[in-house]
This record gives structure tokens, C-alpha cells and sequence, in this order.
């Protein structure tokens, strides 16, 4: 699976000019979304001195590291270093970039060059994330019915689809719910899964 | 197997005032346990197989060398020098290499960003030219020559200056800056901060001031001090790796980085390598 897409989230949590943390395998990552819009995900360190850019802050169409200020475009590379006004930074300073896309409500993300095809969720809409303190068996164990493909667990919930996109974490899974339903019935739903997950793995 | 020459050098390991009967202070030092205690009247540092470490009492704080002393500890005259308040800060535990905090603090260009309205300030950032050499004499790192505009450059300045800085790699996890003094143009602020390496990732951080300001009160001077450490192990404890890249390519730097990429080649020339990656991983 080594070019795969994993979730990262709903577009919903993360607002023009946010920045926040995120994961790709055992990549750590930090994932934005510029003034305009644009979603970024990058590799989270700064090419300076290391220091995790989901620290950093956006303005308008760049994200800047906390540190020292180094401020880089939606293309990865450096744009602007604060101590050296008026130098051009060298090219060769770029942030680490991953595909980053979002479909129905979902943000995906991908290392550079991988071309595998996203799940198909058309249809379904983004209800809310939960993270859960479980690991992928306690939640396979608490979605009776359930058929996992890839990432992606699909089901029913009083006659209307249900998507639940899995980010496995290690000791917590992130679920990213979907739903054709009612949104409000679909969160209710998934908050009595948690704690199912959750018991099972005090059980 | 730590190297010899990291075995050798001074570290601190307590604040002198602080330092009672046993079992007095249980701490580390490069991932040992030690202990410091007072024992009829006299400070010891005692390894975990009941031997004794070589002891330096100086600037407030107690030194040991796990090792046979490679050379005294280094000198600060100023120390010694009538009319200056010494002020010990305390300790801030971080999370990081203590080669990276002593890094951190040879730096300039974070100012405005970490210590936003206090050292530094948008749109001041630039940082000039300024002078960097390993001195063979004494065998420490110095830059000279480092200007920066800074809102409020010590708790004693009224409103922004711009502050001329030297910094002074003096052991390799202790440091000195000399800075502008607000209240005496003609002298220097002298600041240090002595890092106990606890482990590679691991350390205490001792700050340490010897200042011309007979008004502030004390409290006041560590409280400004502890926030200054406080903002710096936001960013310490977020650096990948943890450990210092001794190694070119792992880490970008730009010219005014020039008194940390002494730092890096000081440390690799005497292969003082405890708290440092030394292969790009």
C-alpha cells in the first residue's frame, strides 16, 4: 500500500487559515489550508532547523514556521527568510510535499507521485470526526455488519448509508463519518460505537 | 559508550543555594544517576556506584566532571566584578538535546517570533553581519558584532533599543551572552545558561545573570528570565530530531547562523558528540 490515501480529516475542521497536524503512515505531517482556500500537506519540519511546522502560522497564501519566521508558498518552497530580507531563498529550501486533496467533506493525502484512485464516497456527506481509544480490532468488533474496504467501512444505519473512514494512529483510531441520513441520528450513532470500541478494549 | 572528551568536561548538576543533607538532590547526569549533598560542610556528587565526582562550586551552581577534568572550568571575570547583582533563575526541564538548548540560545533570528514584543519584533527581523570564530586560545565559540532591534531587551529597558549581543560557547553545554546594559552604556548584561545533559534528549536548563540593576526586585528578574526559558521549550521540545544534526544536509542554515554552525563544527572537531546525530538518519 505504498502510494495510498489516508484521511486526514474533514474539511469542515479546518478553516481558511489554519494549520494543524497530521499523518501519513509513520510520517508526521503538517496539513493547511491557505486565505484562498488551498490545502497543503507537507512533512511536519521546517528544512532549517527542524521545529514542527503544524506549529507555524498562515498569512494569506504562505505558511511560516514558528521559529525563525521562514515563510513557505503553497508549492513548498521558501519564499521569504525573515532574518535575510532581502535575499531570494535558494531553491533548494523546500518543505517535504504530499498530495493533498479533499472529496465529499474529506481531506486525503498522498505521497507525491503516488497515483492511486481515492475511494469513491459520492453521495455521502461529512457528519463529524471522533478519535477513539481503541485500536482497529476493538472498532472492527463494534461495527456489526460493517464491510471494510480498504480504509473506508461501509454499513447502514435505519435504511441510509453510513461511511466511516479509518485513520489507524496505533493506540487510537481517527473516524471520519459519512452519511446519507440524518446527521444528528448518524453522530448519536457513532458516539454509542465508541464506547463500545472503547469497552471492548477494557474487556 | 559516551566518548572520553564528553567524560572530561564540566556540567552543572545543582544550585549551590539549594544543596542539603542527604539525600540532597537525586538527578542525572549523561543518563547516570548522581546524587548532590551537603557532607560536613562540603558539597558532593556521588555516582551510582558510591564514587565521587570532581567538584567546582561557581556561579551559583555546583559543577562535576564524571570524568579526570580536562582543564578548569572556564573563567567569567565579570563573576568578580564590584556593583553587579548574581541572580540564579532556577531550572526549566526540557525535553530536547542539551546541545539544542544551548543552541537556541546562541540564537538571534528567533527573537521576534518565539519572544514576540519582548527580544524582538515584526518587521525588525533582519539580522547583519556579524563576527564568528573559534577562538584557539581559550578553545571557545564567540560572535561579536550581533545587533538587533529589540521592544524590550532586558525587565530594566523602558521602550525598544537596538541591543549589541556577544555570545560565548564556553563548555559544551554552557553558554554566556554579553548584552547592552540598559542602565550602564559603557558595560555588559551577562547572561549563561548551563544545561545539565540528564540523557542525549533530556535536560535542565540553569539560567544565570550577573546584571547592573540595584532596582529591580528579584523576583521580578527570574519571573522575566522564566518566561523568556518558558517560550524557548515551546520550540525546543517540537524540533525533529531531538538530537542535534552535527552532520551538513540534515539541517539548512543561513548566514545568520553563523555562531551555531560553529557551534556544530566546534563539537565535532573535539568530538563532543553526547546530545548529537552524527549520521543523517
Amino acid at each position: 500500500m505504498s502510494g495510498m490515501w489516508v484521511a486526514n480529516g474533514l474539511s469542515q475542521d479546518l478553516p481558511l487559515g489554519v494549520v494543524m497536524a497530521g499523518a501519513w503512515q509513520g510520517a508526521e505531517l503538517a496539513i493547511w489550508r491557505s486565505a484562498s482556500g488551498r490545502l497543503s500537506a507537507w512533512n511536519d519540519r521546517c528544512p532549517h532547523r527542524g521545529m514542527r511546522l503544524s506549529h507555524g502560522f498562515v498569512r494569506g497564501e504562505t505558511l511560516s514556521c514558528i521559529y525563525h519566521g521562514w515563510a513557505y508558498g503553497t508549492d513548498g518552497a521558501c519564499s521569504k527568510i525573515p532574518a535575510h530580507p532581502a535575499m531570494v531563498p535558494p531553491a533548494a529550501i523546500k518543505a517535504e510535499v504530499y498530495q493533498c486533496v479533499e472529496a465529499e467533506g474529506v481531506i486525503w493525502v498522498a505521497p507525491a507521485g503516488s497515483d492511486v484512485d481515492l475511494p469513491d464516497l459520492s453521495g455521502l456527506a461529512a457528519v463529524r470526526s471522533v478519535t477513539v481509544q481503541a485500536g482497529l480490532a476493538e472498532v472492527a468488533h463494534a461495527l456489526p455488519g460493517f464491510v471494510c474496504e480498504g480504509a473506508v467501512w461501509r454499513g447502514q444505519l435505519d435504511g441510509a448509508a453510513v461511511a466511516l473512514v479509518v485513520q489507524d494512529r496505533g493506540a487510537l483510531v481517527r473516524i471520519h463519518a459519512l452519511g446519507t441520513g440524518d446527521r444528528v441520528k448518524v453522530s448519536r450513532w457513532l458516539d454509542g460505537m465508541m464506547r463500545l470500541a472503547e469497552q471492548g478494549v477494557l474487556a | 559508550m559516551i566518548p572520553q572528551a564528553v567524560l572530561n568536561e564540566w556540567y552543572p548538576v545543582a544550585m549551590i543555594a539549594l544543596v542539603g543533607p542527604r539525600p540532597g538532590r537525586q538527578t542525572q547526569l549523561l543518563g547516570s544517576d548522581i546524587a548532590v549533598f551537603l557532607e560536613d560542610g562540603q558539597i558532593v556528587v556521588q555516582g551510582a556506584k558510591g564514587q565521587r565526582l570532581a567538584v567546582t562550586l561557581r556561579y551559583g551552581h555546583v559543577w562535576a566532571c564524571p570524568g579526570t577534568p580536562a582543564h578548569d572550568l572556564f573563567p567569567i571575570p565579570e563573576a568578580d566584578q564590584p556593583g553587579r547583582r548574581l541572580v540564579d533563575c532556577g531550572v526549566v526541564r526540557v525535553k530536547c538535546s542539551p546541545l539544542r538548548a544551548v543552541e537556541n540560545f546562541l540564537d538571534i533570528a528567533h527573537f521576534p517570533f518565539v519572544h514576540t514584543d519582548v527580544l524582538g519584533a515584526e518587521p525588525h527581523t533582519e539580522v547583519g553581519r556579524y563576527e564568528v570564530q573559534i577562538r584557539e586560545d581559550s578553545d571557545e565559540v564567540w560572535a561579536t558584532k550581533v545587533h538587533f532591534y529589540q521592544p524590550q531587551a532586558a525587565k530594566s529597558a523602558a521602550g525598544g533599543i537596538v541591543t549589541e549581543y556577544m555570545y560565548r560557547v564556553a563548555a559544551p553545554t554552557a553558554a554566556v551572552l554579553y548584552k547592552t546594559c540598559p542602565n550602564q552604556p559603557d558595560a555588559w548584561d551577562v547572561i549563561g545558561i548551563f544545561v545539565q545533559p540528564l540523557t542525549e534528549e533530556f535536560c535542565e536548563v540553569w539560567p544565570w545573570m550577573a546584571l547592573f540593576d540595584d532596582t529591580t526586585p528579584q523576583a521580578d528578574l527570574i519571573q522575566f528570565q522564566q518566561m523568556i526559558f518558558l517560550q524557548d521549550r515551546s520550540i525546543l521540545e517540537n524540533q525533529i530530531p531531538r538530537l542535534l544534526p552535527l552532520d551538513p544536509g540534515k539541517e539548512i542554515p543561513t548566514q545568520a547562523d553563523l555562531t551555531s554552525i560553529a557551534y556544530r563544527r566546534w563539537l565535532k572537531r573535539k568530538g563532543l558528540t553526547y546530545g548529537a546525530q552524527m549520521v543523517a538518519a
